[in-house]
């Protein structure tokens, strides 16, 4: 079985192990440098730290020069989706669409073995490419998670959710495959199966993993105009999902009370933040701490295993009651 | 193998899709040995049925028994005893044909490699091509000789030679009764096309409508079968229940009846009926089962 399954997918795992390859090699290059611009390691620069006039110039010299790397990153969480899509298409869909499956099943090896030798060995295949790609990509973006911090902006690209993301998608493309009995729809409908799981997933389930914290305290006199920036709580590690302004109850002001604020202090010919402090206004911010990020890593894994799994669950019911 | 022993044992069998049933109580018994035809028009239920025998479908109802095994069980040990050439004959289109005969190795307990090679040498296969470059006859030699080497006790084909052209059919048909002759397979295989049955076959199915309208050993089901030949009547001349089939023409009535050798009434003549028009006279028959015919010989 092992050289049926090495013999009959080789070309899909060549051609995924040369793309991680490639990438990795590039990220590695990329990356030696940018870790080189932090001489005692990026680590030393995160959190507290961070404000230190050594790391502040390294932080800016790394996003001049590396920044627009980060920002192409963004959309590499959809590389594992890829990998596991495109393993998983073919599983079923390639042998439905030859007739071969009347071959394969017809041997003197039982389907389910034959089911459960091929979904363990491409989904182990799914696995470590994605293990290998994240880990470098873990390991590039370590200046800009102790700069940025990683629970907001690389939430899906490291930890354990990309590799969740490529068993979602495996799951899907072979349960599609199986139902759709072609290869490409089947990858297609697994890739458009994550973008429309992972929209709402990101902008509604995932801060509902746990109850936000909240801070709330006065605007401070001599703070920049605008942002509300206070250093220590809550710091860039953090995840902030929303901030703004409330009046001395704590009720939450809307952007058009706030602006209605903003005009009068330039009415008046005041320092906006003088202004604001003078009338109690206080600052809020609603966000995730830090230390969240594994659980929340392990909730949003969870969901999407869970899933996969599901799915692969109905192939095999449905491949022992011979209904494919 | 013994004498006594059946190569396939159905009882009652149904297959039901979404649209509907395919097939419907099939009930057979077909021996060991030799070499079973499966006839009956396109979307009759012939692929249903082999499916169903070679475990690639389970029954919806009723029981399937190959080589008085529960095909449904699919262990390695029963299913190496079955090998099966599905329509179009699939191969890996990508594999070369030895790594098709490495496939065969790697996943059946008795293959004979050394017998494909020798089979696909003679025929000037060589083992080097890509399977999906190959001629339609040779993808189908190719696929005979992988089911074949498995060593099968029964051999399934569905529609084997429906693809290919004069030559090659000719040909096929040559390798696979050679192969029956050599090692007592057993052969359960579908056709649409009824001609050149009679020289190759010991038994027939014929499937309608996905209901078996009959079955038996050819040359017993010739014997039992006659034309008889009179004037045109309307009446069935006391014969109910043993006319298959009865064509009027002006001044004559053919009937084709199943009786046996009653001795005809007077003014009417007996004649033998050959396989083809036996075959069409109960494709041609309605589908309702109270028209089944039974034999008017005494058993």
């Amino acid at each position: 079985m092992t050289w049926l399954i090495w013999r009959q997918h080789r070309t899909e795992v060549c051609v995924l192990g040369l793309l991680v390859g490639i990438f990795g090699i590039t990220l590695l290059a990329l990356g030696t440098q940018a870790h080189d611009l932090f001489p005692g390691g990026p680590a030393r620069c995160a959190g507290e730290a961070g404000a230190g006039e050594a790391c502040a110039a390294s932080f800016r010299q790394l996003d001049e020069q590396y920044g627009y790397v980060e920002n192409l990153l963004a959309v590499f969480y959809l590389v594992p989706v890829v990998i596991g899509a495109f393993l998983g298409a073919p599983l079923l869909a390639r042998e439905l669409e030859d007739g071969t499956w009347q071959l394969a099943w017809t041997q003197a090896v039982p389907r389910m073995r034959w089911l459960a030798a091929k979904l363990t060995a491409l989904a182990g295949v799914t696995v470590a490419l994605t293990g290998v790609f994240t880990a470098v990509l873990t390991w590039f973006r370590q200046p800009f998670d102790a700069w940025e911090g990683r629970f907001s902006d690389a939430f899906d690209l490291e930890g354990l959710v990309p590799v969740a993301y490529a068993l979602f998608a495996f799951g899907v493309a072979t349960a599609a495959g199986a139902l759709l009995r072609r290869s490409l729809p089947a990858f297609g409908v697994a890739f458009g199966a994550f973008l429309a799981a992972r929209l709402p997933v990101a902008l509604l389930a995932r801060p509902a993993y746990a109850t936000p914290l909240t801070t709330m305290e006065p605007v401070p006199v001599g703070g920049s105009t605008g942002q509300a920036g206070h250093p220590s709580v809550p710091t860039s590690a953090d995840w902030m999902i929303e901030r703004g302004y409330a009046d001395t109850t704590g009720r939450r002001l809307s952007w058009t009370e706030y602006y209605e604020l903003e005009e009068a202090a330039n009415r008046a010919g005041t320092n906006l933040n003088q202004f604001l402090h003078g009338r109690g206004i206080q600052q809020f911010g609603v966000y995730h701490p830090a230390d969240r990020f594994w659980t929340f890593q392990l909730i949003e894994a969870a969901l999407f295993i869970t899933v996969a799994a599901v799915l692969i669950g109905v192939v095999v019911w449905r491949v022992r009651r011979r209904m494919i | 193998m013994t004498a006594t022993e059946l190569a396939l044992r159905t009882d009652g069998v149904g297959k039901r899709y979404r649209k509907g049933w395919a097939l419907r109580d099939c009930t057979l018994a077909l021996p060991a040995g030799g070499v079973i035809a499966l006839v009956g028009p396109n979307g009759a239920g012939k692929t249903t049925l082999l499916r169903l025998v070679v475990g690639l479908l389970e029954p919806s109802t009723g029981t399937v028994e190959v080589l008085g095994h529960d095909v449904t069980a699919s262990t390695p040990r029963t299913l190496s005893r079955v090998g099966f050439l599905a329509q179009d004959h699939p191969l890996y289109k990508r594999f070369t044909v030895a790594e098709m005969l490495r496939f065969g190795r790697a996943c059946n307990l008795r293959f004979d490699q050394g017998l494909a090679e020798r089979r696909l040498a003679k025929l000037g296969i060589p083992l080097d091509r890509k399977a999906g470059t190959l001629s339609g006859g040779q993808q189908a030699q190719v696929a005979l000789a992988l089911a074949l080497a498995k060593r099968p006790d029964l051999l399934v084909l569905d529609e084997p030679v429906a693809s290919l052209d004069p030559l090659a059919r000719h040909e096929f048909l040559q390798v696979l009764m050679g192969a029956v002759a050599e090692s007592g397979v057993t052969v359960l295989f579908s056709s649409h096309v009824v001609h050149e049955l009679e020289r190759v076959c010991d038994h027939l199915v014929v499937l309608n409508h996905g209901r078996v309208t009959l079955t038996g050993d050819i040359d017993t089901l010739l014997t039992e079968h006659r034309l008889l030949v009179g004037p045109r009547t309307a009446t069935d001349l006391g014969r109910a229940g043993t006319v298959v089939e009865a064509v009027h023409s002006d001044r004559h009535t053919t009937l084709l009846v199943r009786d046996g050798a009653i001795p005809t009434a007077p003014g009417w003549q007996a004649q033998p009926v050959g396989l083809e028009d036996l075959v069409l006279a109960y494709l041609r028959r309605p589908s309702e089962p109270s028209a089944a015919v039974t034999s008017g010989v005494a058993a």
